[in-house]
């Protein structure tokens, strides 16, 4: 069960990675190894219907409702590659973008 | 005072290893600072720990040897570093590791491989290598590294050190950059058991910020048993194939007789499901990472790429540029086994896998085994760039250790043997939150094993 | 609009009014200076874990409550996996396959087909997005990530809702009940409630959908209703002139009231959900969910139905008595202090509802004083002139009704004694009125009435006069 470029270029864009052209083939190559040899596990009977496992405690406990954030020993603006006036500043959305209104 | 030059300095004198991530003037610097505020009272006072650089330090830089992190300064110190700090300990430096924890070589990492203490030639193991190399060589008595599938006690075993993996929920997260979220743990590494569990022991306990830790006190450290009478061993068939390294296979059985000499019985067992564990870790811990990765974009902290024309180019070039290539790999099969159609086939059913492998672990334990004693990895330390051409050759090699991870039980890997000079590792898999029995077992092996001896 | 008739679904986002953030300490408290109220965990550093609000929780299983859902014992955080700039982590933490709550209605008054039940397909918690600002910097967003983090709780109906009269309508309700049950202050400008809302049109009759879009970006009730219009009216348009309707997204724009299409390079996102591996489920225990139901308060609708049965208030009256949660506790406290119901109604409805518009909505008059003061009227000790005036002062300086209307020198005169002997000389002063009044001008009451009130300078009772002269002047 291979991986195609095509899909290789799609899973790329869902996971904002630039992929070079060159790097292409051996990129679908490697990815099929991959993909394939985890495909083993369609094989395996016995699992249909079990409940997922997670380890870790069995239920939330809750935090209480008070403010009390957890300290930053710098601010954002030392953090930050672009800070201004208080604000992350990031290149504006493509011509092709309208924002995610939110 | 004297104590933080001398850790210095015998950081300085294993250079060669490109094991320390932290510039040396740096490092003595902060040595010295830290030395003057240390706890006096701590049950680690001046005990110089190195810290895989995973692992979020005020102190030094955190890039998890990665491009994407170069030059990035956490302004928060995870809970296992305050631990540590309290009990009087000296963070001595960031180690060097696979990218993001992603490998079993350390040679992905985007500052260099690190070199086996032992053998040029050789990688020290993956991903926590910087921090066994370290040890191994014996520039500090403790490290502190992390697992997802093996990323501790792989490295141990191929470095003739001692590694912990703790019960997942046994110690926080908070700070350890996240992997595979449902897999990680932070372990600690020495010189010896008692070295090793002293630094686990402190790290561990209840942590309201990480909601995935348990509500427990730390781990109280067993004292050295007598004997191993009265305890269970079982020994999995499925980790002793017939293709096994015969000189591991060697090693492991003489470590064996000698448990039986100390008066543990011992027993086999099957795990059935082991030979999925490998393509479920790599189904699980990839999906896992690729959205744990996904807060690296060059927005609010590290690099961000030159010229981008709008911001999806400044995202796809930052992480393009900033990723190598083992963790593009990874961001790409777990966003893929994520995707929709593809969900279900995969994610779905390795966690439904999972469950099947933590159940042969109860099963076992539930017919009377106290504890599992394996080989930690399959060979010695491989050569360097020996396992670059296939990715999942590189995978493999982590088949003993992974299942510890996906059943979330503790594990400790100790050194039994040498087989042409090379450390070899076996390992005990201990009952959840039974970190204490394991820790026995390992302290009453530990005490009579040749673990310099050719098997 | 003839032929066609509008289907309409809402999906509603809600701020939850707790003192930090859902998933870490941070303050979530609206307007503060871009990025102040941040930490690793809502920055998304690297290496920083969610620690669930207890708060958000609870206030989350009231709201499934009060919209009669069934609560879920278990359920599952999960990641909704997105790229952008104001998301830190690269995903959402939110909840899909296992919500907190599913099954749920609220009833309300659509304007042409009555009480409408809309349904509640589900209500789930999950974490804002910061803010996004395209205005701020030439070529550039700026991004604050104060709201990164805060608890939201979303609500899905189904598409229950014929017209966008009937989407504003159950939208005031939704707003209503959980401001009533104090979880949200529900305000759109401030956005701490948002709307999306899905829309298609079909010919009366059929059973089946038309094809659906999404319209965004509804900033206030009134472009609620706007906005779903003029996006109906576009399908309709579509349609009858031989076109299909396109799945797509569509951003509302107030300035033209016009939709227009979210244009996007890329494909529909592919959120690529999994349960959230740094949260375990989400247990509620029955005494959680018990103790939760208990805090709920009387909800609007048995408030209205109350007031109606107890105090014999009339349904109008009674509906803008209960339409918010403080007027109606406070209605009701004049009540308790001893007014008579339908007076404080009237009173509460007009002075104090009026007062309270000009000043933040504040209730300045304590409901004891306002009791007080209905009382002196309806022993005929002020006018109700009087008392709109002591009513003024008791607002701006408080103090005691009675002090205030002596000092005001409104007091009424009720002795009958001294009443009597201003009627006596009225009635002394105008003969030829009384005559004629005594011969059948009995609409001569009113000047008879007015000319005692001018020889008592205002001070009569008004109606202790009316009656004393009625009393002189029968036959």
């Amino acid at each position: 069960m291979s991986v195609t470029p095509d899909d290789v270029l799609r899973i790329a864009r869902l996971a904002e990675l630039e992929v070079d052209e060159d790097a292409l083939p051996v990129l679908v190559e490697q990815m099929s190894r991959i993909l394939d040899y985890v495909a083993q596990l369609s094989t395996a009977t016995g699992s249909n219907g079990l409940r997922p496992f997670v380890p870790g405690p069995d239920a939330i406990r809750f935090r209480p409702d008070v403010v009390n954030p957890w300290p930053l020993a710098v601010g954002p603006d030392k953090l930050a590659p672009a800070f201004k006036s208080g604000f992350f500043v990031v290149p504006k959305l493509g011509q092709f973008e309208e924002p995610e209104a939110s | 005072m004297t104590e933080a030059k001398a850790a210095a300095d015998r950081l300085v004198k294993v250079k060669r290893l490109n094991a320390l991530l932290t510039p040396v003037s740096e490092l003595r610097k902060s040595l010295a600072e830290q030395a003057a505020t240390a706890r006096p009272t701590g049950v680690l006072y001046g005990m110089p720990v190195a810290v895989k650089d995973n692992i979020c330090t005020l102190e030094f830089t955190t890039t998890c040897g990665s491009k994407v992190l170069e030059g990035y300064r956490s302004p928060y110190e995870a809970t296992a570093i305050t631990k540590l700090k309290a009990a009087g300990a000296l963070i001595a430096g960031k180690t060097n590791c696979d990218e993001f924890a992603m490998g079993s070589s350390t040679e992905h990492s985007a500052y260099g491989r690190s070199i086996h203490p032992l053998d040029k030639t050789r990688v020290p193991g993956g991903s926590s290598g910087g921090s066994a190399a370290l040890v191994a060589a014996g520039a500090v008595p403790a490290a502190l590294g992390s697992e997802t599938g093996g990323s501790v006690r792989q490295p141990a075993s191929f470095c003739g050190v001692v590694g912990i993996k703790p019960t997942y929920g046994r110690v926080s997260r908070y700070g350890l950059v996240a992997f595979g979220s449902s897999l990680d743990q932070i372990g600690a590494l020495g010189r010896s058991v008692h070295d090793a569990a002293r630094v686990l022991s402190v790290i561990s306990g209840r942590d309201p910020k990480d909601a995935t830790c348990e509500d427990r006190d730390p781990l109280r450290l067993p004292t050295v048993p007598e004997s191993l009478q009265g305890f269970v061993i079982g020994l999995p068939r499925e980790y002793f194939p017939p293709d096994l390294d015969p000189a591991v296979r060697r090693a492991c059985d003489r470590a064996v007789r000698l448990m039986k000499e100390q008066g543990a019985a011992v027993r086999e067992v099957s795990l059935p499901h082991t030979q999925f564990a490998v393509p479920t870790y790599y189904v699980i811990a990839p999906a896992e990472a690729s959205s744990n990765l996904a807060r690296f974009d060059g927005v609010r902290y590290g690099p961000r790429a030159e010229g981008a024309t709008d911001v999806r180019d400044l995202y796809r070039r930052t992480r393009g540029e900033g990723f190598g290539p083992e963790v593009r790999r990874r961001i790409l099969v777990g966003t893929y086994v994520l995707s929709a159609g593809y969900y279900e086939a995969y994610y779905r059913r390795a966690q439904q896998m999972r469950a099947l492998i933590a159940q042969d672990f109860r099963n076992a334990f539930d017919r009377g085994v106290d504890l599992l004693f394996t080989p930690t990895t399959p060979t010695p330390a491989f050569k360097a760039g020996e396992k670059l051409a296939d990715p999942v050759s590189m995978y493999l090699s982590d088949i003993f250790t992974v299942t510890a991870n996906l059943a979330g039980l503790p594990a400790i890997s100790l050194p039994v043997g040498r087989v042409k000079g090379l450390p070899v590792g076996g390992q005990f898999i201990g009952q959840a939150f039974l970190e204490d029995e394991m820790l026995e077992a390992a302290y009453a092996l530990e005490r009579v094993v040749p673990a310099t001896e050719e098997a | 609009m003839t032929g066609w008739e509008t289907v309409i679904g809402l999906e509603t986002h809600v701020q939850l009014r707790t003192a930090s953030k859902m998933f870490c300490g941070c303050s979530a408290a609206f307007g503060a200076a871009p990025n102040t109220h941040i930490c690793p965990v809502c920055l998304g550093l690297p290496g920083a874990l969610p620690s669930p609000n207890g708060e958000a929780i609870k206030h989350a299983v009231r709201a499934t409550l009060a919209l009669g859902c069934t609560v879920h014992a278990k359920s599952v955080f999960a990641r909704k996996n997105y790229f952008y700039p104001d998301l830190p982590k690269g995903y959402q933490i939110s909840q899909f396959e296992e919500p907190l709550a599913t099954k749920g209605s609220l009833t309300f008054l659509a304007p042409e087909r009555g009480l409408v039940t809309a349904t509640i397909v589900r209500l789930h918690v999950e974490e804002d997005a910061g803010k996004s600002l395209h205005d701020r910097f030439p070529k550039a967003t700026a991004v604050d990530l104060n709201r990164a983090g805060v608890p939201l709780i979303e609500i899905v109906t189904g598409p229950d809702f014929r017209s966008p009269q009937e989407a504003r309508a159950y939208l005031q309700t939704l707003k209503q009940v959980l401001e009533y049950i104090g979880v949200s202050d529900c305000d759109m400008e401030k956005g701490s409630l948002r709307v999306d809302a899905n829309v298609s049109v079909r010919r009366p009759g059929d059973t089946a959908l038309g094809v659906k879009t999404e319209v965004k970006n509804i900033n206030s009730f009134a472009y609620v209703e706007k906005a779903l219009g003029v996006e109906r009216d576009r399908q309709v348009a579509l349609l009858e002139s031989g076109g299909t309707v396109t799945q797509q997204t569509m951003l509302y724009d107030a300035k033209d009231n016009a939709v227009r299409p979210q244009r996007s390079k890329e494909e529909s996102h592919d959120y690529r959900y999994f349960p959230e591996p740094d949260l375990p489920p989400l247990v509620l225990t029955p005494e959680f969910v018990a103790e939760q139901q208990s805090l709920l308060p009387e909800l609007p609708a048995s408030k209205r139905e109350r007031f109606v049965a107890q105090y014999g208030l009339p349904q109008q009256d009674a509906a803008v008595l209960t339409a918010g949660r403080s007027v109606a506790d406070y209605y009701e406290g004049v009540v308790h202090a001893g007014a008579e119901a339908k007076a404080a109604a009237n009173w509460v409805m007009g002075e104090v509802l009026a007062d309270a518009k000009d000043h933040a909505e504040a209730l300045r008059v304590p409901a004891a004083s306002l009791a007080q003061l209905i009382g002196l009227v309806k022993g005929g000790t002020l006018s109700h002139q009087a008392a709109k005036r002591v009513f003024g002062e008791l607002a701006n300086r408080g103090g005691d009704p009675r002090t205030i209307a002596e000092a005001l020198g409104v007091i009424q005169v009720a002795d009958s004694n001294v009443v009597a002997g201003w009627v006596s000389e009225v009635l002394a002063a105008h003969t030829t009125e009384v005559t004629r009044y005594r011969t059948g001008e009995t609409k001569l009451m009113a000047f008879f009435v007015g000319q005692v009130m001018k020889a008592s300078k205002g001070k009569a009772d008004p109606k202790l006069a009316q009656r004393v002269l009625e009393e002189r002047l029968a036959p």
